[in-house]
């Protein structure tokens, strides 16, 4: 989320990929950064260390979104 | 002025913090006004003034506020030089207190300290179980910068504080330098402080990991041997400086341990740059073990330390076989830095009688 602000805070477009576990944190971070509308896309948790084919898997699941939220920034 | 809850009495005054989440889950001491008010007073500060931003919240810490938590957290008025230097620490940017407390690492604010002020205000235990409990100071000024960090910083497990599991020193961590049993100079000396000066360093790391070393007087690689099993529990590949190679560790001497290096005419410096060549590493290892973290080292070795400044040596704890280390982080924009105050006890405003009471 920090990352996505300091992005935001230059002009810039920007979607936040957040895992499941980490949404409610996303959300308290958007609050405290004053930027509670900072957008956002859920990803199943966990990620990372999860294999090249899962991976991939949530990459295509979720593409369209990122775009889709990139459109209408 | 804070917003002022109420309740009937302090039975319900403390359901009611540990409902609101105020609470590291223990009790507290409820913090009245006229307790506050009185810890303010002994610090002598203004209760507006403001001494940081705390993250990730970014709430502002305020003489009050950081005077509240010291009320929750049993600490005499004595103490309140301290926490106000621990906070002010914390806050300092290069210390990178938001991201410190979001991470799912288990790191947690060491308070070290040093100077005169382990006794003035105190007495902060360097001695026996100083990281352990029944020692007032070191409890309750630990104690007081978590709540600051869950009131203020608005650290709260599962939603801004992700540490996967924590460790116990998350409730309170704080300890002095055994500055009269140490054969070296005071660790504040080699962070550019006086001697004189009373100064608390800050350090986000792991819980303590303990050392064992049966030192022998008449083995004349007796300091070697020890330095050895010292690298070994301070980075190994299981740890974040192992793999992240940033950051800095802590080095806690016993007293029997650190006269073993002394009498082999180790400094402290001297002994911070044999660790570093210790913990030189296989770059097999970490392009193996470190997976998304690793091939990033050409050559046969690589450093967990970028430089050996990056490893702090104090010494501390009763006298033993045993000394203690403890790895960090070494993430964040700083990479986990260490982070030292000078604790102003000039502004200290003593009260006969209010500091026992």
């Amino acid at each position: 989320m920090r990352d996505g602000y300091c992005i935001a805070k230059h002009g810039l477009p920007i979607v936040a990929l957040i895992t499941d576990d980490f949404w409610e944190q996303g959300q308290f971070m958007a609050e405290s950064i004053g930027m509670p509308d900072l957008p956002r896309l859920q990803l199943p948790h966990p990620v990372a260390g999860t294999g090249e084919d899962r991976i991939e898997s949530i990459a295509y699941s979720i593409v369209d979104k990122i775009l889709d939220r990139f459109s209408h920034e | 002025m804070n917003e002022v809850l109420k309740a009937e009495n302090e039975e319900s005054a403390l359901e009611l913090l540990h409902e609101l989440q105020c609470t590291d889950g223990l009790p507290v001491v409820i913090p009245t006004r006229e307790r506050v008010a009185r810890m303010v007073l002994a610090s002598g500060l203004d209760s507006e003034l403001v001494l940081g931003e705390l993250g990730p919240a970014g709430g502002v810490a305020s003489v009050e506020k950081v005077a509240t938590a010291a009320v929750m957290a049993g600490c005499l008025p004595d103490y309140m030089p301290v926490v106000i230097a621990a906070v002010k620490a914390a806050a300092r940017p290069e210390f990178d207190l938001a991201e410190l407390q979001a991470t799912t690492h288990c790191t947690a604010p060491l308070i070290i300290v040093n100077g005169p002020a382990r006794k003035t205000c105190g007495p902060i235990s360097s001695s026996y179980g100083a990281l352990g409990p029944g020692h007032r100071a070191n409890a309750s000024i630990g104690r007081a910068l978590r709540l600051c960090m869950i009131n203020i910083g608005g650290g709260r497990p599962g939603i801004s504080d992700m540490a996967l599991l924590g460790h116990p020193g998350k409730f309170t961590y704080c300890l002095s330098e055994a500055e009269e049993a140490s054969p070296f100079p005071p660790l504040h000396t080699s962070l550019g402080f006086e001697a004189s000066d009373s100064v608390v360093t800050l350090l986000g790391c792991e819980a303590p990991h303990s050392v064992l070393y049966a030192d022998n007087a008449d083995d004349p690689e007796d300091a070697e041997k020890l330095l050895y099993v010292l690298s070994v529990g301070l980075a190994n590949i299981a740890t974040n400086n192992a793999i992240f190679c940033s950051g800095v560790a802590l080095v806690v001497l016993g007293p029997k341990h650190a006269n073993v290096l002394s009498r082999s005419s180790y400094s402290r410096e001297k002994i911070a740059l044999k660790l570093w060549e210790l913990t030189h590493f296989p770059t097999a290892d970490h392009d193996y073990y470190g997976n998304e973290f690793g091939s990033r080292f050409d050559g046969d070795t690589y450093c967990a330390f970028e430089k050996p400044e990056d490893i702090l040596v104090m010494v501390s704890g009763g006298v033993g076989l045993y000394s203690m280390v403890m790895p960090n982080w070494g993430g964040a924009g700083h990479q986990n830095r260490a982070v030292s105050v000078k604790i102003e006890e000039n502004f200290f405003c003593e009260i006969p009688g209010l500091s026992k009471s």
